[in-house]
């Protein structure tokens, strides 16, 4: 079953983050990955990520596609105009790639070529409704695709994000303009992952809840200095007693990813570090009797 | 108003290098507003060149250099007085003032000022980008507040997920201006106006070199 299809049918869904290189040895990427092959259902394909200058996503989604893995190529709206933008995606389709997960994009000025110029020609709402358009077999112009475009569409959302309000309308246009998977920034906390769960559904589409194993209080604090709400005291406090530190964080977040399998639509695993690990819990997931039927 | 900024004197004498007599002129309006090229720094530019051995030939600040009538008039005209008067002239004015007085002499002009931007001023010494002048102007639907120059990211259908605890990702002494728009929608009872998707910007409109032409 393909990711859209185990979405589409309920199934609880996992999905990893992978970055393309910085440069052209792409097979160490694709091999670190081997021991995921399939237990995670599709992995995202980030768009030069925190405006670091990457290979291009396309390409590395085909790469991944030709290994056999299933790719959810990113694309944001930093780089490239609407006309890049539509060629991207049209290419995407053409390539194999189904699904893509599209946003607007961190700033230019916040990673390693702050000299960029930005374009931000559309937002992430407008993408989405121009790849609805593909969809729909037309341009933005309106003039008629020859060959069809049928992709499936995702999106982000940051619970922790104001005004709180607005975000969940951006969240609601963005569903609203085709986006059926929603992935969330890291949470660790069972509840909100709940919150945000029946949220997400109850404006139509499949969540997709946001993991971010914390390695150690260092990496806490950075999180908690990007987000200040994001990161529990209990996580801190966990952190500060561990002996050892990354385990602790480590558990933390399966224990967030476990409980999601009650509740949500799947989870995204942002970090993939352990890999071996990431695929044992993954096998624990789904030999466990409560959830089988899940997956 | 449009705001400018000094260049830095090192960078104003090389500019000048090889002139002897310099003629400068500053604008009243923004240069002066945001006390970085008008007359009283017109004046002080004008000091320091005399102590770099130049000479000085005029200090003029018309009220409003981007006027071609100001600078140039069949009665009164400021540009000549300065080409017959010097070899080179060094303009405080912002780009527009600068590039109208360079169209309209023979003598070379260099810029004693960069550009900014088109801001607000408060408590005569903060100033801020209010404006990009981009041709499509979307404030009577944001509460008098306009996203597309007060979000690095010009987003019009709402904050983007960086915006925490009120600030922006992309400068952590910025607020996000989306929590402005939002308190003042509140207030206006308008905040549901919010939830409709806005339409992508047509930026065919703040294509340049742009044009306005009065009818007759």
């Amino acid at each position: 079953m393909s990711f859209r299809e185990k979405v589409a049918s309920g199934k609880f869904v996992v999905t990893a983050e992978v970055a393309p290189p910085r440069g052209t040895d792409w097979e160490p990427v694709i091999e670190s990955i081997e021991p995921l092959k399939g237990k995670v259902d599709a992995f995202n394909v980030t768009d030069c990520q925190r405006s670091m200058v990457r290979m291009a996503p396309l390409p590395m989604a085909k790469l991944l596609l030709d290994s056999g893995y299933e790719p959810i190529l990113q694309l944001t709206c930093r780089d490239r105009n609407r006309i890049a933008l539509q060629s991207e995606l049209m290419g995407a389709y053409a390539l194999g790639i189904e699904n893509v997960c599209l946003m607007t994009g961190d700033f230019t000025t916040l990673g390693d070529q702050p000299d960029a110029k930005p374009v931000f020609d559309l937002d992430s709402v407008q993408l989405i409704e121009t790849a609805s358009k593909l969809n729909s077999g037309y341009l933005l112009n309106g003039k008629e695709l020859k060959g069809k475009v049928d992709l499936f569409l995702g999106a982000v959302y940051n619970p922790f994000a104001g005004p709180e309000v607005l975000q969940i309308w951006k969240l609601e246009k963005k569903i609203k303009a085709g986006a059926r998977f929603i992935q969330t920034q890291p949470v660790y906390d069972v509840k909100l992952a709940e919150e945000v769960s029946n949220l997400v559904y109850s404006l139509g589409a499949v969540p997709l809840i946001g993991i971010l194993p914390i390695k150690s209080l260092k990496m806490a604090n950075f999180m908690k200095r990007l987000n200040p709400t994001s990161v529990p005291d209990s996580l801190i406090r966990g952190l500060e007693s561990a002996s050892d530190p990354a385990t602790y964080g480590w558990e933390f977040a399966l224990d967030v990813a476990r409980a999601c399998v009650d509740f949500s639509g799947g989870v995204h695993f942002m970090l993939v570090g352990k890999v071996q690990e990431l695929a044992n819990f993954i096998d624990s997931l789904k030999n466990n009797g409560n959830y089988r039927q899940k997956f | 108003m449009v705001t400018v900024k000094l260049k830095p004197l090192d960078e104003i004498l090389r500019s000048l290098s090889g002139f002897k007599r310099v003629y400068i002129i500053g604008c009243q309006l923004g240069s002066a507003r945001c006390k970085n090229g008008g007359l009283r720094e017109a004046y002080k530019i004008a000091g320091y060149l005399e102590l770099k051995g130049f000479k000085v030939t005029g200090v003029k600040s018309p009220g409003g250099t981007c006027v071609l009538e100001r600078l140039d008039h069949s009665s009164k005209s400021l540009l000549r007085e300065a080409q017959e008067s010097a070899d080179v002239i060094l303009s405080l004015a912002c780009g527009a003032g600068t590039q109208l007085i360079a169209e309209n002499v023979t003598i070379p002009v260099k810029t004693g000022v960069t550009t900014l931007f088109i801001g607000s001023e408060r408590e005569g010494r903060y100033f801020e980008e209010y404006c990009i002048a981009c041709g499509d102007c979307v404030i009577s639907d944001t509460g008098g507040i306009c996203p597309v120059a007060r979000c690095p990211k010009s987003l019009t259908n709402g904050p983007c997920g960086g915006a925490i605890a009120g600030k922006c990702e992309v400068d952590p002494n910025l607020p996000c201006i989306w929590f402005k728009i939002a308190q003042r929608m509140e207030q206006l009872n308008e905040l549901e106006k919010l939830r409709k998707p806005v339409p992508m910007k047509d930026y065919s409109l703040s294509v340049y070199p742009r044009k306005l032409v009065l009818e007759e």
